[in-house]
């Protein structure tokens, strides 16, 4: 009997010490090391050239290199990250996170990988437009940098639109109108994509419909009844039962025949390059952007954005190898060399924008350029406020109930319900108290 | 058609386990090693891990102390919980008799054939069940895309021109019935084999001469003695079936997220170590699977009259 007692009794203490460890701060961990030089470097596929670059600039720093899934809204990365803490190694220096709400969990106090930037990079954060960077500041501290600023504008075919006698709308109003009379006369055309994880943000945060609207680590407000959610859900509805929206997503392999029968749609700026160029494969001199759409009944203008890329680097390192991340860090996020040579979206640190957009120009893909470039930079100071980086993520619930709804050919109402009702119930999951 | 009898003293069964030791016979050195291996496996894989779920299980949510059934009553209380369940048991649903009907008639047509058709049939059966796992995955992921699929006449009967199309949650336990089938029948086949090979050459003969037909033969003779073989497949195939992880996870990642995370129990308690980051309702949840597996095999034990011995 005293052998059981005894063997209870380090049971218990065992389990009392596995959770007595304390929370640090953002700053370095305790127990960081450092590899003399080497840095281990995390990114997307997407990604995979600014690593190039920073390699061919910087040859004496050793980099190992790790592609990682890119799918937004994939869960696979953050299992890796506890098991990392778990094991108290592996952890990767620097990583390009594929879904911007990566960023909860990874500053979160449980996983707490990415380092507090606030004094190391004081003058690159001091280069970002306010708006863009924004989101990166947690907890007082900032703790990403961003990629490339991703607000929404409004993309058309000029070609198609001049041919067929229309003009490009401005409102959300306009754009529902106009798509109405494309699928009417022009079966077959398409004015939207709805089945990515981007929608979402696409169309419910431009209007400004709470979905991730955080006030602390634990209280969000979702409320998809609220009058803003409930004109885009009606406009969506309409357009998807006139054959107007596509249920595809943007991403999917089935998005690419589409893509060449897009004829506007609202999408982030690096539409233009990823999408409408690399992907679909549109024609040179078709596509263009105007200013965001926005809603005739607000006051303001507003936007949405769609990614934007996050960069975060790991408070697990020291000395050299904590060097040369931050030698890494710059030149990810404000050296030419990448974000205006070869980065596919418009940079989001501020002195990187016109040289980006120079060099665009002389690319002479897009149709009136000069009217594009000057809706991406003024959209980037429009970005709506009250959409926050949660730990669940908006745009998977959104790709799991709205997407396979409408590809089974049911009505919008019903994925709406679904989307409505999961997405509440999700975030109670992660323990957060929902409030309307 | 004519009654069978067999006589009692020739009901003889093919056993799986011959569990009889020897009374009052010390082991010998060599059993001790020969097992040895196993227990070392099962220690490692199977009774250390289920203890340290039930220890964690039984912690409070933040892991400082002891918690009671609390990460149970958090799991259970999951709006997805009862679905997952439900999930995997439509799944076990279509594919269990399918294949059980399958793998027992194309076991008895080659056990019918002449001995070396049978055999070159059984190793093309076996084939598909080489492909294991991911490889198997693969083949599927072409199977399953309209354009790439040499069955596109199949989905485009449907109505299906894109993988979201063939792939939606609707269609998923069809799908994920098809490919464990495709996977498994193969396999259970070759164990249905040796398992009518091990029916007594004389049985069969005494059949015959009492006038059996061959139908009653399969009917009265053959199947009856399969009985705890099927009971062995049903066994590990509802263990595997509500373990099922790999399968909906990677078509949830190739069809950009169309599947939920969560739509298996094991991905629901993925979900809660990994993402939500409560390890107790992890543990909880591998705690409840262990113990539904567990009665269903008990049951299936029980039916098959798998461990019983006859003589």
């Amino acid at each position: 009997m005293s052998r059981f007692r005894v063997a209870f009794a380090v049971v218990t203490i065992c389990l009392l010490a596995s959770g007595c460890n304390s929370v640090e701060g953002a700053g370095t961990a305790q127990d960081a090391t450092d590899s003399g030089g080497r840095i281990t470097v995390w990114v997307d596929p997407p990604r995979v050239p600014a690593v190039n670059a920073f390699q061919k600039a910087f040859p004496h720093i050793p980099v190992e290199v790790t592609t990682i899934n890119g799918n937004v809204g994939s869960t696979e990365l953050q299992q890796k990250f506890v098991l990392f803490n778990q094991a108290d190694k592996g952890w990767p220096d620097a990583i390009f996170f594929p879904s911007n709400d990566d960023i909860a969990w990874a500053t979160s106090s449980k996983i707490n990988y990415a380092r507090d930037l606030s004094v190391d990079l004081a003058d690159i954060i001091s280069g970002y437009p306010g708006g863009v960077i924004e989101q990166c500041k947690i907890g007082g501290q900032y703790r990403c940098l961003r990629n490339d600023a991703a607000p929404d504008v409004f993309w058309y075919d000029k070609v198609l639109l001049a041919q067929w006698g229309y003009e490009p709308p401005a409102t959300w109003e306009q754009y529902e109108s106009l798509s109405l009379r494309i699928a009417a006369e022009h079966p077959g055309y398409l004015t939207g994509f709805l089945g990515d994880a981007y929608a979402p943000d696409r169309y419910l945060w431009a209007s400004g419909c709470p979905t991730n609207d955080t006030s602390s680590e634990k209280h969000v407000r979702i409320n998809l009844a609220d009058r803003q959610c409930a004109r885009v859900r009606d406009l969506l509805a309409r357009l998807l039962s006139a054959g107007a929206l596509s249920s595809t997503g943007i991403f999917s392999p089935d998005a690419a025949a589409l893509g060449r029968r897009l004829v506007m749609s609202p999408g982030a700026v690096w539409w233009g390059n990823f999408l409408f160029r690399d992907t679909w494969k549109v024609p040179a001199g078709r596509i263009t952007a105007a200013k965001p759409l926005r809603w005739s009944s607000d006051g303001e203008p507003s936007t949405s954005s769609e990614g934007g890329g996050l960069w975060g680097f790991s408070r697990h390192i020291k000395g050299t190898q904590l060097a040369n991340i931050y030698t890494f860090a710059r030149f990810v996020a404000s050296d030419p060399r990448w974000q205006v040579e070869l980065s596919v979206g418009l940079p989001a640190f501020k002195p990187l924008q016109q040289p980006w957009l120079d060099k665009q120009r002389q690319e002479r893909y897009l149709a009136d350029f000069d009217h594009a470039a000057a809706a991406f930079v003024y959209a980037t100071t429009i970005v709506r406020p009250g959409r926050d980086y949660t730990r669940y993520n908006t745009g998977t619930v959104w790709t799991y109930t709205v997407t396979p709804a409408l590809t089974s050919g049911k009505p919008f109402a019903t994925a709406w319900r679904a989307f409505s009702d999961r997405l509440s119930r999700e975030a109670r999951s992660f323990g957060y108290t929902v409030e309307p | 058609m004519t009654q069978l009898r067999i006589p009692v003293q020739h009901r003889v069964r093919p056993r799986l386990v011959v569990a009889q030791a020897a009374p009052r016979r010390r082991p010998r050195p060599a059993a001790a090693v020969l097992v040895a291996p196993y227990v070392l496996l099962l220690l490692v894989g199977g009774i250390i891990p289920t203890g340290y779920a039930v220890v964690k299980s039984l912690q409070n949510e933040s892991e400082t102390g002891f918690g009671g059934l609390s990460s149970f009553i958090r799991v259970a209380g999951d709006f997805r919980f009862l679905e997952t369940f439900a999930n995997v048991a439509l799944v076990l649903c279509i594919w269990l008799p399918i294949m059980l009907t399958i793998v027992v008639v194309l076991a008895l047509l080659i056990d019918a054939s002449p001995k070396r058709f049978g055999a070159s049939m059984r190793f093309v059966y076996y084939l598909p069940g080489a492909l294991a796992g991911i490889a198997n995955f693969m083949l599927w992921l072409f199977l399953l895309n309209p354009g790439q699929s040499p069955v596109d006449f199949l989905w485009r009967g449907f109505g299906y021109t894109s993988l979201s199309e063939v792939a939606q949650p609707a269609n998923l336990p069809f799908i994920l019935a098809a490919m464990l089938m495709f996977q498994g029948t193969g396999t259970w086949v070759v164990v249905l084999c040796g398992g009518l090979n091990g029916i007594p050459d004389a049985l069969l003969e005494a059949a015959r001469m009492d006038g059996a037909t061959a139908w009653a033969i399969v009917w009265n003779v053959k199947l009856p003695m399969l009985r705890p073989w099927l009971g062995y497949m049903a066994l590990l195939n509802l263990a595997y079936g509500f373990q099922m992880f790999l399968e909906p996870q990677v078509l949830s990642q190739v069809t950009h997220g169309l599947i939920s995370p969560q739509w298996t129990p094991n991905q629901l308690s993925f979900t809660y170590a990994y993402q939500i980051l409560d390890t107790p309702a992890a543990a909880a949840m591998s705690v409840i699977l262990l113990l539904v597996t567990l009665g269903l095999g008990l049951l299936v034990v029980q039916r098959s009259r798998l461990f019983q011995d006859e003589r």
